[in-house]
């Protein structure tokens, strides 16, 4: 099976915010909910760089290690899901996660947090693939439908690249290769703990 | 560091408490009724497991029913020019998906934030629903058949008053080509040239500078082309968020060819954080920049001796004005190093090929036309014209601001750049199948007919000035706006009052718009609901001439009509009118008998058709619907580099270029290819060559101005020549090598006079298929012109703007004397005399731009969720230095003042180096606040954008280029202090 | 400013990454020079993070990698884990253990069978409700860090789910009676619990179990100070803490402040919790007559002066005022 991955090459990333529209687009995600963002650092000065970032799908999840009911669940395509039915809203996943990928809608009481919501890889949850149920709560199903996540699929630069890792991570050197210059996967040396060396 | 704790300080609650509050009375009717059907079961079972299970979702107008058929509909980007293809998914009439469109040669399945959120726009629930008007200050309902009615007596009365110039048709780069086609055509039937459109205030410079120079105002290159460049200069213009997809290309050619990528602007932007070079200018001092390059370039001898030779007139001109600017000189006015330019300088001269990318940073200027002009000598200079990888490649602005410039709405032009002299209106005439004399009898008076109108810039002077004025028989009364934003333009303090004191106020548009609430009015304003692109068929022509066929996503939703209804509606509204008040004028009957109607509606293929038979002097002719939707059919047969359908494509695309870039000679039957490139000669005319367009005389001063030794590959006429005339011909004897039927065509259209009959307005297409047989350009084979003697500066020269902060420049860099132009006064050094009391009190240059998530005046955008939630305040960006010593932070409230009208604007202050010392900067998208005021309570329930903010206009001042019109937005000056 | 202080802070207070806070690389990076993997690197050791800007008006957004998140899994995951396993379990068998070797502790002298009023009904109800909000807290709590090894395999992953989901609305709406409780009973006691040298006396003898005779003590003794105070500090911190959580982001607080506050949060949970376990065994069946304090709130005047003897004598004083009232002379 495929190892999916996400990687996003910060030379070509230009914070067109088509990602996390598209994503928006895809599942309706509510406003206040950001399943992917772009964050960009050493803004307005040489060096700045955009980056998109969204929950990465971690090997060794820290999120599903610290949830007080587990409810992550890793597929055979690696990517890390959860079950919002036993999603408790604690919290903990946000403090856990390295990429702040976790987001709650604000609800009931206090504003306090309700079922957490993050980017599924646009795999849906546990529900049937493609039943109205599994995308009023999780979004659409596209890796049951064959398709890639949206937000790397209409990327402007296609800067945001989605797959097997071990493809992206060819196709990214061969860049860097072609351009002479690459500065790396953001997030991967913590999400899969490896760095893609060219 | 990287850490700016300050940099979180913003309110969030505030909007998001906002947006629930408003957003429930919305309701989404596709969503509501697809919900009401399928729901039922699937949620109401969720629901009893735990509480608060369906959170992901909002409306849930995406869920897709994978049991049953999705329909795809190919359509395009309603945002910014490149022209992206949009894939639909669309199920019972509902548009419930987008896919990334892989097979377009354009966009390749990618998105910018907006592209990728174009689905939200037809289920709006922020759209206005139904027509509306007001009564006492208070938006009432009213139905279509009383608002045209309403809106038809009101304009006749005007016109019985004062005369049709005293209505303003403001008109929209939101048009299909055929939509603005139409209006053009109604303004041209209700007899004004007071129709006009964005491109006034994007690209109107543009237009005029570089048809100017080579014959035609548009890009001559494409985003595509743009692969192959080895140098590429982006100056005044930051496409990363403006033109988000053309980076896609700018990024690739960048790395494939390792090429340099200049960017040369006063704002680090995010386009300027993937450069190789990037320069830093003083707002305005574009002119300087490009001659203190020339002089490294002429003083090393890089130019292109050759090309200049055969190609380029005036070349001389230049380089007496090129002297002055020594590095020192360059330096003192611009601030930039010599070094560096000396290296920016030669890296364009030198790696070849070129090109220079610009956009509204050149052209929203008192110089605007100069800048344009210097920008091309420029590219001549250096040989970068009229080949692979080279050329100005001019990114616009509107999806279709392109064609709607194409297709005439403009003051100073019938469709297709014909102008409004007595040559262009009776072509049109005999294209429309009316005779010139009941056209002429349309205006106020014959004179009128060939007075350039009111343009958008200026129709608040036009309403407000003393009627002695204004050089028509009376001031603008009456305005209708299809598309368009009143956020848009300069001195919006001004453009209040002008909106008050006009008798009528129509807008149409899918949304309200600023205009529907900047004004204090409380009568004689109505709101049409209008339906995007995306409920209608149509074709659109993005920045790099491909013409686009747009297929109907969904039908207009709410009450929403189309353009092409509405404008034929009126047509009959006003012919009641006329009706009733025993006048002979009518519109309808004669405007719409070519069309096809169907459903009340002339359809978008039969408009098409008509322009195919008069737009030959862009080469529209050869572009007919079939084989638009041709091409978006087989997409994925275009080469992404060369737009080329290839050997693998069928016979009927074959060879084509993609969305057969005008001109596209001849008649549909002829399948001239497109013209992927302007002015190559490396190809022959039939296959998308061409030559610079001799249209300015033959001869200058006793120079010729035909090409000398230059001819595009298999001329039969191996030097220049003059455009083709049926004298040319004769004189060639190719003359016989027209048909019978094209002769008789001809002579109808000559009459007496046949030898004058022009490539341009012969109606068979005969001319300009025997001039390509024979290898040539039907306009001529000429030169371009570095001297433009036609033009108020012949060679640029550098003019401070009207305000500045530089005024020891001004004596030496005076802008234009007080003159007159489109009926109205301009004024020019009287106002720039004000400039150095003004310096102490505003010491800060103010310049404005994009936003990557918001369009144009920002209110359909602003009005989509997904969108509007990225951009929650309308700010300034303000450099640290500046911030610290006003004591402003990062996130708190500031006010913009203006120098003129005690202007003010309160908006965050975003505290950041992207601006220079003593540099502002304000997006233009905003609006809904008005001087510190919420005005959010005057749109129609539930019709007010999520997102509101103040307006850039609202503080901007006076300043317009002196050829278009152009407004100045792009250097005022102002003071920023923390509220 | 906030989160800058408290960020470091967090990696000091447990020590879990690695000691070395390499120097930054020197600055001025060559342009397109940002290394993602250097970078990254190089925030893990510092403790700090990679932060930038977002249009979006979520301060939480801007950070695109905080390496604290691993710190503080191995906190929840791990420290925590032992550290209320070792405190609540090793109270637990010490308990038992006391029990087992010394039994219940009975009044020396036997019963008297007279009683002494001790607490009034205000003290009372306001120390049960604390001690029921109390249980409540401390079971969700503690049903949040081990539930999901010790409960979840028994009742399945849906019924847990909602034990869970009910159990964290029972903690923040259960947090309110008991932080009002705690201010109550700081009013009502903090007089008779100011720390005093019989305190000492009182330690030193192991509050009677050393030695012969049992200290004297007053209205409370060092013993219950203790409780006392780790009731009031304890709960207020915690409650603190966890208000912070029950709003999360309030202002401009981040995550990092959010795991802090977690951090002690959870901490001083379980060792109260620990510790509440004592103070309920001791109350209860522990010790003979201890109960009563509480429960009827008249207490055997056996036991009050074996263990409060100052208090009875002062109490006794009181009463004797009463009886005969000043102003009026004792008929001698």
């Amino acid at each position: 099976m495929a190892r999916m991955k996400f990687l996003c090459d910060a030379d070509r990333c230009i914070e067109c915010n088509a990602c996390v529209t598209a994503c928006k687009n895809e599942h309706e995600v509510p406003w206040g909910i950001n399943r992917r963002r772009v964050v960009t650092i050493n803004d307005g000065k040489p060096g700045e760089r955009s980056i998109s970032m969204a929950c990465m799908h971690c090997t060794d999840a820290p999120c599903a290690a610290v949830c007080p009911t587990s409810c992550f669940y890793t597929t055979a395509d690696a990517v890390v899901l959860h079950d919002k039915d036993t999603c408790i809203g604690c919290g903990y996943c946000f403090y856990a996660c390295p990429f702040g990928a976790p987001q709650y809608p604000r609800v009931g009481n206090f504003g306090g947090r309700g079922k957490m919501d993050k980017c599924t890889y646009c795999a849906g949850g546990p529900q049937q693939d493609n039943t109205r149920v599994e995308y009023t709560q999780y979004g659409s199903n596209r890796l049951a439908e064959g398709k890639l996540p949206l937000c790397a699929e209409m990327c402007s630069t296609k800067a945001l690249l989605a797959g097997d890792g071990e493809m992206i991570a060819t196709i990214y050197r061969e860049r860097v290769q072609r351009r002479g210059y690459g500065s790396g996967a953001w997030g991967w040396r913590t999400a899969y703990r490896e760095n893609i060396t060219t | 560091m990287l850490i700016k704790r300050s940099d979180g300080v913003r309110a969030k609650q505030r909007l998001a408490s906002a947006y629930q509050g408003l957003s429930a009375g919305g309701l989404d009717r596709r969503g509501f009724l697809k919900q009401a059907g399928l729901a039922g079961a699937g949620v109401a079972a969720l629901a009893g497991i735990a509480p608060r299970m369906a959170e992901a979702a909002g409306a849930a107008t995406g869920v897709i029913n994978h049991e049953q058929p999705v329909t795809r509909v190919k359509n395009i980007c309603t945002h910014c020019s490149v022209g992206c293809t949009v894939v639909a998914e669309v199920q019972n009439g509902v548009w419930v998906g987008q896919e990334p469109a892989w097979e377009s040669p354009i966009n390749r399945g990618t998105h910018c934030a907006k592209g990728a959120s174009v689905r939200e726009l037809v289920h709006g629930d922020r759209r206005i629903k139904f027509p509306m008007k007001l009564v006492g200050g208070q938006w009432q309902r009213m139905s279509w058949d009383a608002a045209m009615s309403e809106i038809g007596e009101k304009m006749m009365e005007i016109r019985q008053k004062s005369g049709p110039d005293s209505v303003f048709l403001l008109g929209s780069a939101k048009f299909s080509n055929e939509g603005a086609y139409l209006y053009r055509k109604f303004a041209a039937f209700w007899g004004t040239n007071s129709v006009d459109h964005q491109a006034r205030i994007c690209h109107s410079t543009t237009v005029a500078g570089v048809a100017n120079t080579w014959g035609y105002g548009a890009q001559t290159n494409s985003y595509n082309d743009i692969r192959n460049s080895k140098t590429m200069i982006i100056m005044g213009g930051n496409p990363a968020e403006a033109h988000p997809v053309s980076l896609q290309h700018v990024l690739s050619g960048k790395e494939t060819n390792r090429a340099n990528l200049i960017v040369i602007d006063p704002r680090y932007t995010r386009t300027a954080a993937h450069a190789t070079d990037y320069v830093r200018i003083r707002p305005g001092t574009d002119i300087p920049i490009i001659w203190g390059m020339l002089w490294h370039i002429f003083q090393n001898g890089w130019e292109d001796k050759e090309f200049i030779r055969q190609r380029v007139h005036g070349m001389e001109d230049v380089r007496a004005e090129v002297a002055k600017w020594t590095p020192q000189e360059v330096e003192r006015v611009t601030g930039v190093p010599g070094a560096q330019l000396r290296a920016v300088a030669e890296k364009f001269a030198t790696q070849k090929p070129s090109t220079l990318i610009w956009c509204m940073g050149a052209t929203q200027k008192t110089v605007g036309t100069a800048n344009v002009r210097a920008y091309s000598i420029l590219l001549l200079a250096t040989g970068n014209v009229g080949k692979e990888g080279t050329g100005a490649n001019i990114f616009r602005g509107h999806c279709n601001v392109q064609g709607a410039s194409d297709f005439g709405l403009d003051v100073a032009t019938l469709p297709a750049y014909y102008g409004i002299d007595e040559n262009a209106w009776r072509h049109w005439s005999r294209v429309w199948g009316v005779s010139f004399e009941s056209m002429r009898a349309r205006f106020d008076t014959p004179q009128m007919m060939h007075t350039p109108g009111i343009p958008t810039t200026r129709y608040f002077d036009a309403i407000l000035l003393p009627k002695d004025q204004v050089q028509q028989r009376d001031n603008t009364k009456g305005m209708i706006v299809f598309g368009h934003g009143g956020n848009t333009v300069t001195r919006m303090p001004e453009a209040v009052k002008g909106l008050e004191a006009l008798e009528l106020l129509v807008v149409a548009d899918p949304h309200p718009t600023t205009f529907a609430v900047l004004s204090g009015r409380r009568e004689n304003t109505y709101l049409l609901p209008i339906a995007t692109q995306f409920e209608c068929n149509g074709s659109r022509t993005s920045s790099n001439r491909s013409v686009q066929w747009c297929s109907k996503v969904v039908d207009p939703i709410f009450e929403s009509r189309t353009d092409y209804r509405v404008i034929y509606d009126l047509a009959k509204s006003l012919d009641a009118a006329a009706t009733k008040r025993n006048m002979t004028y009518r519109i309808a009957e004669e405007m719409f008998r070519p069309y096809e109607i169907v459903n009340g509606e002339p359809t978008a293929e039969s408009i098409l058709g008509e322009i195919n038979r008069g737009a030959w002097g862009t080469g529209y002719s050869g572009i007919s619907a079939a084989r638009l939707k041709l091409h978006q059919q087989h997409q994925d047969k275009f080469d992404l580099v060369t737009l080329r359908a290839g050997a693998n494509a069928p016979a009927e695309i074959r060879g084509d270029y993609y969305g057969l870039p005008w001109p596209c000679w001849g008649t549909p039957e002829m399948r001239h290819p497109g013209s992927h490139i302007l002015y190559n000669t490396n190809i022959a005319v039939k296959d998308g060559g061409g030559s610079f367009r001799p249209r300015f005389g033959l001869e200058r001063n006793g120079q010729t101005l035909l090409a000398e030794g230059s001819w595009s590959k298999d001329s039969d006429i191996q030097d220049g020549y003059p455009e083709f005339t049926v004298a040319v011909l004769k004189r060639l004897g190719w003359f016989d090598e027209l048909t019978a039927a094209e002769k008789a065509s001809i002579a109808q259209v000559g009459g007496a006079n046949q030898d004058a009959v022009s490539w341009m307005t012969d109606l068979s297409g005969g001319i300009q298929r025997v001039a390509i047989a024979h290898g040539c350009s039907p306009f001529g084979n000429g030169k371009a012109r570095a001297n433009a003697w036609n033009l108020p500066d012949p060679i640029p020269v550098h003019r401070e703007p009207i305000y500045t902060t530089r005024n020891d420049l001004i004596a030496q860099f005076p802008t234009l004397p007080d003159r007159r132009g489109f009926r109205l006064p301009h004024l020019g050094q009287s106002v720039q005399a004000r400039s150095p009391q003004l310096a102490a009190e505003f010491p800060i240059i103010l310049t404005s731009g994009r936003l990557v998530e918001y369009e144009g005046g920002g209110e359909e955008t602003r009005s989509n969720k997904w969108l509007a939630e990225l951009q929650q305040d309308m700010f300034v960006e303000i450099n640290p230095r500046d911030a610290a010593a006003r004591n402003i932070r990062d996130g708190s409230w500031v006010w913009v003042m203006g120098p003129e009208s005690n202007s003010r604007a309160r908006v965050k202050a975003l505290v950041t180096e992207r601006v220079g010392p003593g540099v502002a900067f304000m997006p233009f998208h905003f609006a809904g606040w008005f001087q510190g005021t919420d005005q959010r309570s005057k749109y129609p329930q539930g019709t007010d954008p999520i997102v509101l903010g103040e307006s850039v206009n609202a503080v901007t001042s006076y300043g317009y280029d002196p050829v278009t019109f152009m407004q100045e937005t792009k250097v005022t000056i102002c003071q920023i202090r923390a509220a | 400013m906030k989160r800058l202080i408290l960020a470091p802070f967090l990696v000091l207070l447990l020590a879990l990454s690695a000691p070395v806070f390499a120097q930054p690389a020197p600055g001025g990076q060559a342009r397109g020079q940002v290394s993602a993997e250097e970078m990254e690197m190089q925030r893990l050791l510092q403790g700090g993070r990679v932060e930038g800007r977002t249009s979006i008006p979520d301060p939480r957004s801007e950070v695109l990698i905080q390496p604290q998140g691993k710190a503080w899994r191995d906190f929840h995951n791990v420290t925590l884990a032992w550290v209320g396993g070792i405190a609540v379990g090793g109270m637990a068998l010490i308990l038992i253990a006391f029990y087992a070797t010394r039994g219940r502790i009975t009044i020396e002298g036997g019963p008297a069978g007279r009683t002494i009023s001790r607490f009034n009904l205000l003290e009372r109800a306001n120390h049960w409700m604390v001690a029921s909000s109390f249980i409540v807290l401390g079971l969700t709590g503690l049903n949040l860090t081990f539930g999901r090894h010790i409960l979840l395999p028994i009742i399945g992953p849906y019924a847990f789910a909602n034990v869970s989901l009910w159990g964290k609305i029972a903690h923040n709406f259960v947090a309110f009676p008991f932080t009002l409780g705690i201010v109550v009973m700081l009013l009502l006691w903090v007089k008779d619990n100011i720390p005093n040298g019989r305190d000492i006396e009182w330690f030193k003898m192991g509050g009677g179990l050393i030695g012969k005779g049992h200290p004297k003590a007053g209205r409370f003794n060092g013993g219950q100070k203790m409780v006392f105070w780790i009731t009031v500090l304890g709960g207020g911190i915690v409650a603190a803490s966890g208000y912070f959580l029950i709003f999360p982001f309030w202002g401009e607080f981040g995550v990092a402040d959010m795991q802090l506050a977690h951090i002690i949060h959870s901490i001083l949970s379980v060792l109260m919790v620990a510790a509440m376990i004592a103070h309920i065994y001791i109350g209860s069946v522990g010790m003979e007559g201890a109960f009563d304090a509480m429960g009827s709130g008249e207490v055997d005047l056996n036991w009050a002066k074996e263990h409060h003897g100052l208090w009875v004598e002062e109490e006794m004083a009181k009463a004797r005022q009463v009886v005969a009232p000043s102003g009026v002379k004792p008929a001698e």
